[in-house]
C-alpha cells in the first residue's frame, strides 16, 4: 500500500491531525484492507463474518463493538476463570487456557491489552515457579487491564508473582530492599533513568513490612518504617499504597505508558517524537484511563495511516491466534504453546524484565522456519493438530463453495489483496488447504 | 569461501527444484547466502554440554594414589587398578576410555579445582549463578550466553548465531534479552517441513520492496531461513546416523551428533547448547547408590564426547570447535553412609576441541587443605568463561560478565 504523499506531509507536521477521528473519504476509504488492520491489532485477526459486519457499520461502530461486545462477556469470563483454576499449579497449562482465551473470547482487545500488561509487569513462572500464582497475576492484569493505571499499579503491589520476580519478597526498616520500589518506578511507571536514587531509597522505606512467607504475602507492622519520606518532592508518612499514586502521578509515567502502547498498537518501525505523543500524554495523564486511550488511538488518523498499516510484526500469538480466529476451529493446545514457545513466545515466561522486544526480533531464518513448521502442522490433517482446521468447510459456510471464489474469499480473509500478481500466481494451489498454508507462510503474512 | 562451504552452496543450490522457482529467487537466494558468509568475530565454535545434579569430579578425575581419597570413599573408591591413568596421581573412571584417548590425542583437557566463592549447595541456587555467571541472584535476568548472544546479534541480519539442543526446556544460560535461541532437538525441526501441496509461501518472495522496509526485511528473514534449510538439507541427505558415524548408542550421542550436522552445514551458529543429566536436581546428583548410575553418565559423556570430536576431525573442523562441560558444583569429599555423596564444591570441568594447550590445566584441589571440610576451588568458573569469550569466541567478556576475569591459559591461538 503506497502512501499518499498529501497524507504523509500532513501526518509528519501534524500531531492534532493524528489522533483527530479518522473519518473514510475517497483517498482513505473504509474498506476490507483498514477493517482487517484494525482486527489485527485490536483483535489478533478477525474471521470472514465480523470483517464484513464492521465493513457495513463503518469505523467508530466497529471501534464501539471492540471496546465494548455485546453480549455476556462476564459469563464468558467467568466460565474460563474456572476452567484456568483447574489447570492447577501447571504453567503450561495456565499458557494453554490464556491462549484458548484469546481464540475464542468476545472481547478480543481485553485480551491484547491483558497482554500488554503481561509485557509491561512481565513476570515469568521461570522465576515466579507456580502456575497458580501466574494464574492469579494474569487475572488481576485482566481485572484491571482496561481501568485506570492506579489501581493496576497498586494491585500488583500486593501479587505474589510480580513480588516474587522483582525480588522483592523481604523487606524491613532494618534490612532495606530497593527492588519492588526500583521496579515499580523504572519498570511500571516512569520508564528506566527517570528517578534518582534518592527516589527509590525511600519508595523502598514505604514499602517496608512486606514480606512473602511460605507462600502468602504478610506485612509486619513492627519492620513498617513509619517516619515522613519524600518522593518526588511530596512528603508524608508514606505506604505502599500512596506509592502508586504518587508514581503514576508522574508525568514521566504519562509518557512511558502512551509511548508503549504506541509500539504495541500502532507502529514497530517508528521511534514517535514527543511532538507527536504529546496530545495523547496530555489527554491520557487526566485519568490514565486504559479504555479512554484505547478509543482516541484506534480512532485516529494515525492508526489508519499508511504510518501504522502493516508496520507491526505479528507476535506468535498474534500468528496463531489470528490464524485460527480466521479459520473459525480451536486446535490442541498442549502442542501449540510449545510451538509459539519455541518461535520465542513462551507466554507466561518473558524473557527478562523488559518483556519481549519484539519488532524485528521475531523474525529469524530459526523463527521463520518455525513459523513455516507450525503452519505445515496445523494445515495437515496428519499432523499433531489432527483434522481440526478446514478451510474449504469456512469457505463453504460463507458462500464461497466453489473454487475459484473460495480461493478470492481466502486472499481476501487473511490478506486483503496486500499481495502481488506474481505472488498471486505462484502460490496458486489447486486445494484450498494447500493456498492456506501457502498464504499463512507468506512474509506479507506476518507483518499485522 | 573456504573449499567446504562452497561445495555444500553447490549441493544446495544444484537441486533441481530451484529452477522450479523463476529465475529471480536464486538470485535472492544466492544473494542471502554471500551476505551469511560475511561472520562478525570469525567462525569459531562453542559448544557448551551441562551436566545437572553436580558431578562428582573424585570419581570423574580419581585421586587414585592419594590416601585421603581412599579412605574417605570405602564403597566408592576407585582403586589404580581400576582408573585409566593420567598419570602416576591420576586417573579416569573406568568408564571413560573414550577420554583418555581424546586426552592422549591432545583434544581434552581437565581444567581442575573450579568453583566460586561462597558457594551456594543448593541445585537451583548453584545452577543459576553458573548460568548466569552473576552471583547476586537479583541481578541475573539473563544467561551468561543469552547475554553473550545478544552482544553479537544484530537483528537486522535475521540470524541469531546459537543453538539448544536438548529435551528439557530451554535453559538460562541461553536466555537473552533480544534474541530467540531455537530449540532443536532432531533436524527436521531446523528445517523448512513441507505442508499440504510441498513447500510453502515463502519462496514467492520476489524483489525487495521499495514501500515497505519491514516487509522487505521478513522476505529477507525467508530468504535467510530457506538458505539454511537448504544446507542443513543438503547437510542430511550427505551424511550417515550417528551410528554409522561413530557414535556411541545413547541419546546424548544423539544431540552431538545433530550438533556435529548443523556444524558441518555452516548456518553461522557459534554457540550450541546442550545438556546432560535432565531436568532439575538433575541425573548426577547422586546421594544414594551412587556408583553405578554415575558410571553409566560418565560414560555417556566420555563415549559421546569422543565419538562428536573423532567425527568433527574427520571432516577437518575440529580445530574451530571448542566443547566445554560444567556442572553446578562437585560432591562431598567423604561419602555420606548410602553409598553416595552429597552436595560439594570445587570440580572440573573438561574441554574438548582442537586447539587446547594442556592436559592438566591448573593443579587438582587438595585433599587435606580444607575448606569446611570441602575442596577448595582456585579457579573462579568466569575465568572459564572469560577465556572462552575473550579468545574464543572474540566477544568482550567484560561486558558479558560485567567484570574483568583473569584469564586460564587452556587455548592455543
Amino acid at each position: 500500500m503506497s502512501m499518499d504523499s498529501h497524507e504523509a506531509g500532513v501526518q509528519m507536521t501534524d500531531p492534532a491531525w493524528a489522533w483527530a477521528p479518522y473519518r473514510p473519504d475517497a483517498r482513505r476509504p473504509w474498506d476490507l484492507r483498514r477493517v482487517a488492520h484494525l482486527y489485527r491489532r485490536a483483535a489478533f485477526g478477525a474471521n470472514w463474518e465480523q470483517l464484513q459486519r464492521a465493513l457495513a457499520a463503518g469505523p467508530q461502530p466497529a471501534i464501539d463493538r471492540l471496546l465494548e461486545p455485546a453480549g455476556d462477556v462476564a459469563a464468558f469470563q467467568r466460565t474460563y476463570d474456572e476452567y484456568e483454576a483447574t489447570a492447577g499449579d501447571d504453567g503450561e497449562s495456565v499458557s494453554g487456557w490464556w491462549l484458548r482465551r484469546m481464540i475464542e473470547s468476545p472481547h478480543p482487545l481485553l485480551e491484547k491489552i491483558t497482554l500488554f500488561w503481561h509485557n509491561h509487569f512481565a513476570a515469568g513462572i521461570s522465576k515466579v515457579g507456580s502456575g497458580d500464582w501466574m494464574r492469579r497475576y494474569v487475572q488481576l492484569l485482566r481485572a484491571h487491564a482496561m481501568g485506570p493505571l492506579e489501581p493496576l499499579v497498586r494491585a500488583t503491589s500486593h501479587n505474589l508473582a510480580v513480588l516474587l520476580w522483582l525480588d522483592a519478597t523481604a523487606n524491613s526498616r532494618e534490612k532495606l530492599n530497593e527492588n519492588f520500589a526500583r521496579g515499580l518506578l523504572e519498570l511500571y511507571c516512569l520508564g528506566p533513568g527517570k528517578s534518582s536514587p534518592q527516589n527509590v531509597h525511600e519508595a523502598a522505606r514505604a514499602q517496608t513490612g512486606w514480606f512473602i512467607e511460605r507462600g502468602s504475602l504478610r506485612y509486619f507492622e513492627r519492620l513498617h518504617d513509619p517516619g515522613p519520606k519524600t518522593i518526588f518532592g511530596q512528603r508524608g508518612n508514606w505506604t505502599v499504597d500512596d506509592l502508586a499514586r504518587i508514581a503514576v502521578a508522574q508525568p514521566a509515567t504519562s509518557r512511558w505508558i502512551v509511548r508503549k502502547l504506541y509500539r504495541w498498537l500502532v507502529s514497530e518501525t517508528e521511534d514517535p517524537s514527543d511532538a507527536l505523543l504529546a496530545p495523547l500524554v496530555e489527554s491520557y495523564a487526566k485519568d490514565h484511563d486504559m479504555a479512554r486511550l484505547l478509543g482516541v488511538v484506534l480512532r485516529s488518523n494515525r492508526f489508519f495511516s499508511a504510518a501504522a498499516y502493516r508496520q507491526r510484526v505479528k507476535s506468535p500469538v498474534e500468528l496463531a491466534v489470528g490464524t485460527l480466529r480466521g479459520l473459525e476451529r480451536l486446535v490442541p493446545m498442549p502442542p501449540l504453546v510449545e510451538d509459539l514457545a519455541a518461535m520465542g513466545q513462551n507466554l507466561c515466561d518473558p524473557p527478562t524484565p523488559n518483556g519481549w522486544e519484539g519488532g524485528r526480533t521475531w523474525i529469524t531464518a530459526a523463527t521463520m522456519i518455525s513459523r513455516n513448521n507450525l503452519a505445515a502442522a496445523l494445515l495437515d490433517p496428519t499432523g499433531r493438530y489432527g483434522e481440526n482446521l478446514d478451510p474449504q468447510a469456512v469457505a463453504g459456510r460463507h458462500g464461497y463453495g466453489d473454487r475459484d471464489s473460495a480461493q478470492t474469499w481466502l486472499w481476501d480473509l487473511f490478506l486483503q489483496g496486500d499481495v502481488s500478481p506474481a505472488v498471486r500466481t505462484m502460490a496458486a494451489s489447486s486445494t484450498l488447504r494447500t493456498l492456506a498454508y501457502r498464504i499463512i507462510t507468506l512474509p506479507e503474512f506476518q507483518l499485522a | 569461501m573456504s573449499s567446504t562451504r562452497r561445495q555444500f552452496l553447490k549441493a544446495s543450490f544444484g537441486a533441481s527444484t530451484l529452477l522450479s522457482l523463476g529465475r529471480r529467487v536464486p538470485g535472492f537466494l544466492a544473494r542471502a547466502a554471500e551476505a551469511e558468509s560475511v561472520r562478525p568475530g570469525g567462525d569459531k565454535i562453542l559448544v557448551v554440554v551441562q551436566m545437572a545434579g553436580g558431578n562428582d569430579g573424585l570419581n570423574t578425575v580419581v585421586p587414585y594414589a592419594d590416601d585421603v581419597y581412599q579412605r574417605s570413599r570405602p564403597t566408592l573408591r576407585l582403586t589404580a587398578r581400576q582408573v585409566h591413568k593420567i598419570d602416576s596421581h591420576l586417573g579416569f573412571h573406568p568408564r571413560m576410555q573414550g577420554f583418555l584417548r581424546l586426552l592422549d590425542e591432545g583434544h581434552l583437557s581437565v581444567v581442575q579445582g573450579v568453583g566460586y566463592p561462597h558457594f551456594d549447595r543448593n541445585h537451583e541456587g548453584s545452577m543459576h549463578i553458573w548460568q548466569t555467571a552473576v552471583v547476586d541472584p537479583a541481578k541475573a535476568t539473563t544467561g551468561w550466553l543469552g547475554r553473550a548472544v545478544d552482544h553479537i546479534y544484530r537483528p537486522e541480519t535475521a540470524q541469531v548465531p546459537a543453538v539448544y539442543t536438548g529435551e528439557i526446556a530451554q535453559p538460562f544460560a541461553v536466555r537473552a534479552p533480544r534474541a530467540i535461541v531455537p530449540t532443536i532437538r532432531a533436524l527436521r525441526e531446523a528445517t523448512l517441513q513441507p505442508g499440504p501441496g510441498g513447500r510453502g509461501g515463502q519462496r514467492a518472495a520476489a524483489e525487495p520492496d521499495a514501500t515497505n522496509p519491514l516487509l522487505d526485511f521478513v522476505r529477507r528473514g525467508a530468504a535467510a531461513a530457506e538458505v539454511r534449510s537448504r544446507r542443513i538439507e543438503a547437510m542430511a541427505e550427505a551424511r550417515h546416523s550417528a551410528l554409522a558415524a561413530g557414535y556411541p548408542p545413547f541419546q546424548f550421542a544423539e544431540m552431538l551428533h545433530t550438533i556435529a550436522e548443523l556444524i558441518r552445514a555452516d548456518v553461522g551458529v557459534r554457540i550450541y547448547y546442550t545438556e546432560l543429566g535432565g531436568p532439575s536436581p538433575g541425573g548426577f546428583d547422586n546421594h544414594a547408590g551412587q556408583l553405578d548410575n554415575h558410571a553409566a553418565l560418565l560414560e555417556q559423556l566420555s563415549e559421546s564426547v569422543a565419538g562428536f570430536v573423532h567425527d568433527l576431525a574427520r571432516d577437518g573442523l575440529l580445530d574451530r570447535v571448542l566443547l566445554m562441560t560444567f556442572s553446578e558444583f562437585g560432591r562431598t569429599l567423604r561419602e555420606n553412609g548410602r553409598r553416595g555423596t552429597d552436595h560439594g564444591t570445587a570440580a572440573p570441568m573438561f574441554l574438548a576441541g582442537g586447539r587446547l594447550t594442556g592436559r592438566l590445566i591448573g593443579a587438582h584441589p587438595s585433599l587435606t587443605d580444607l575448606e569446611g571440610d570441602e575442596m577448595k576451588f582456585h579457579t573462579d568458573f568466569r575465568q572459564v568463561y572469560a577465556t572462552v569469550l575473550d579468545q574464543w569466541l572474540e566477544i568482550d567478556s567484560r561486558a558479558v560478565l560485567g567484570a574483568r576475569f583473569e584469564p586460564v591459559a587452556m587455548l592455543r591461538g
